[in-house]
This record gives structure tokens, sequence and C-alpha cells, in this order.
């Protein structure tokens, strides 16, 4: 798993590569708790390179939202395949993210 | 498209000192299918479960697992075949001196390092799966036991399995509590795509729940079909176990001339 941050129009975003399972979510939320640390206001996860999540992945996820949050940030999921889109669906997490079809459309109004 | 075989057992004999328990068995499980593996006390079902699990070893033939010839890998290699499977235990298994969350956490501390934050939402989310969302700081015997049944599930899928092992998972319950336990097995299987492999012989669920059944009697399969094909099948001891009549050709008690002789000796 990598991840890829760029800055754009005022917002973070983070294109994730690979899959996000149990052997690198840890990395994942490390490099999200840097940008959580520095109160990240806006931050778009892309997920067109992404290509399983596991249920500490979308563990993981959760946490990030939920951390944001507590200070007011937003964030947004784009470019899910139909089959990763399930498992969000699966677990009813996909009533707890706003996830859009694309990186444009997410950053969009965020 | 081709039927992609996750377990492939080739002729798999075993023996507890003199009695030969498993003789001979092949069986294909294809991936997404609910397989069950149906027979009387005894007839070494739940041997031969344990043999898939790589819990124990055949006196010959072989058992592929995901492609992977289980006899012929190190221990390590086994272990990372072992993370993608689950089991359910006939008894749930619960540690009863630790939590309902931390019972179906377990798996997750023994193979990963991930933050305790982490752990606590994975495990919400099995429990919602199960229908026990809420329920983490309750201990094992606040429980009924249909729901530490569904707690053991939850503990199995925590993992993300592949594959998941049921065995007895409806033993000891109501009918109606089996029925949910039988309805959560096939939404489990459906929803995360899991193939699922169940040992039994409550006739009820075997038929709610299978995509194929395996009638194993005496160490043997007796025939392999899909629920319909065995409803309808021309094998006597098949007929007999499923009508589940005392009269036919399976005997239930073993009927041997040397008892007086082995009283006297």
């Amino acid at each position: 798993m990598a991840v890829k941050t760029e800055s754009k129009n005022g917002l973070m975003v983070c294109r994730v590569e690979g899959d996000i399972d149990i052997s690198c979510s840890p990395d994942l939320k490390k490099v999200f708790d840097k940008l959580i640390a520095q109160k990240t206001p806006k931050i778009v996860i892309e997920f067109s390179k992404v290509t399983y999540v596991d249920s500490s992945g979308l563990a993981t996820l959760v946490g990030i939202l939920k951390n944001m949050r507590s200070y007011g940030g937003r964030m947004r999921l784009a470019g899910m395949s139909t089959k990763i889109k399930g498992l969000f669906e699966i677990t009813k997490l996909d009533k707890l993210f706003e996830i859009m079809a694309t990186e444009e459309e997410a950053i969009a109004g965020l | 498209m081709d039927k992609e075989v996750v377990i492939k057992a080739e002729n798999i004999v075993k023996k507890f000192g003199d009695r030969t328990v498993l003789n001979g068995i092949n069986l294909e499980i294809y991936r997404g299918e609910t397989f069950v593996i149906m027979g009387g006390s005894g007839c070494g079902k739940s041997t031969f479960l344990r043999h898939l699990i790589g819990a124990l070893k055949p006196d010959s033939g072989r058992v592929s697992l995901l492609g992977k010839d289980l006899s012929g890998l190190s221990e390590d290699a086994l272990d990372a075949v072992k993370k993608k499977i689950g089991m359910s235990f006939q008894s749930s298994a619960l540690f009863d001196s630790m939590t309902v969350g931390d019972n179906v956490a377990l798996p997750l501390k023994e193979h990963a390092k991930l933050e305790r934050s982490v752990i606590d939402i994975v495990v919400k989310m099995k429990l919602e799966l199960v229908g026990l969302r809420g329920f983490e700081d309750l201990m094992p015997s606040q429980l009924s036991g249909g729901m530490r049944k569904r707690v053991g599930l939850a503990r199995a899928i925590v993992m993300d399995p592949e594959i998941v092992f049921y065995d007895e998972p409806t033993a000891g319950l109501d009918p109606i509590v089996s029925g949910v336990i039988d309805k959560l097995i096939l939404d489990l299987s459906k929803k995360l795509a899991i193939t699922s492999v169940v040992v039994t012989h409550d006739m009820k669920s075997v038929f709610s729940i299978a995509d194929r059944i395996a009638m194993l009697y005496e160490g043997s399969v007796l025939q392999v079909g899909t629920p319909d094909e065995i409803r309808k099948s021309d094998n006597q001891m098949v007929k007999q176990f499923v009508s589940g009549s005392p009269d036919g050709p399976i005997k239930f008690f073993q009927q041997k001339d040397d008892y007086l002789e082995q009283l006297m000796k």
C-alpha cells in the first residue's frame, strides 16, 4: 500500500494504492494521524487504485473520520470500484461516509 | 465460468489405533458455496473437518486449501493459510473470563498490531453483522446458548476469512434459535462472499442452508449432491438418514458377536 498526498484547491487529496489490509492499515493510520494533528480541514481520499479493503482498513477509515469530526474537519471518499463500494454497503458505512464517484465531484463543494 | 475449487480432499485415510475413521475420502468444495457434510454421530465428519483445517494430518492422502497442499507446508506457511479461514466451534469455545468484545477481538490481537481504537471498531462491525451490537461489555455467562453461538460466529469472521468452517452450529439449540443461526450462516455467506463448510446432522438445517451436501457413513462418502438430489436419493442409507428411520441398513448399535467373550476377558 502507498499513499500520495497532494494539496489542491485548499484541501488535501490522498491517493491510496494497493490493498488496505491488516498488514498495512496501521501505516495508513499514521499518514492520517499527521494530517489530523495539523487539523487539516478537508480531506479527499481517492480509491481508484485501491484493490482491496479488509475490516481493519474500514475500521481505520472510520477512526480517521471520527478524529477529523472532533475538530470540525470534513472528509470525502472518491473513485471506488463497485466491489469496494459493496464492502461499505454491507457494513452500512456507505451511510457514514460521503462517497462520491470521482475526485472532481468530491472536491466540488467540499 | 469454471468453478474454482478452494478445498480439495484426496483419498484421505485416518486411523485411530485399529479403527479406520476416514476410509479414503475424496471431495471438492467450490468458492462461494455452502457445503454441508452430514452423517450420524461417529461417522467421521468432525475428524474430517479437523483434517480440512489442518488440525489433524491424514495417515495417507492430502488436503489442499486455497490451492496449497497442507502436507507440504512449513509451520509459517500453514499459519498464513489458516489466517484465511475461520472456525466456529460446536461449543462456541468462548473464554468465560473475557468480555464478548475481547473474545471477538482475540484473533486480531494475536495476528496484528492494530491500535485498540481500531480493534474496537472492527469488533462493533462484526457484532452488528451477527445482530449483537451493544453486547461488547457483557460476559459470555450472561448470554443464552444462541447468543454465544453468534459471538463465536463474529469471532470466526473477524479476520475476513475466505472460508468459514462450522462444527455442528445448531447443536443444543431450540428450533427457532437454530433457524436464526441457519439464516445468519446464509446471510454471512452471501453478503461476505464466504465459502461455508458446515458439519451437522440437523436435517432441517442441512436442507435450509446447503448448496451441496456430502453424506458420510463409516468414514466414506456415500453421496454428494444438491439438496434435491439427496432428497430423491436411491441410496438406501442416504434415504434412511434423511427420513430419520431407525430401521434400515444403517445400524445404530455396533453389533459384535464377541460381546460376551469381551465381558469375560
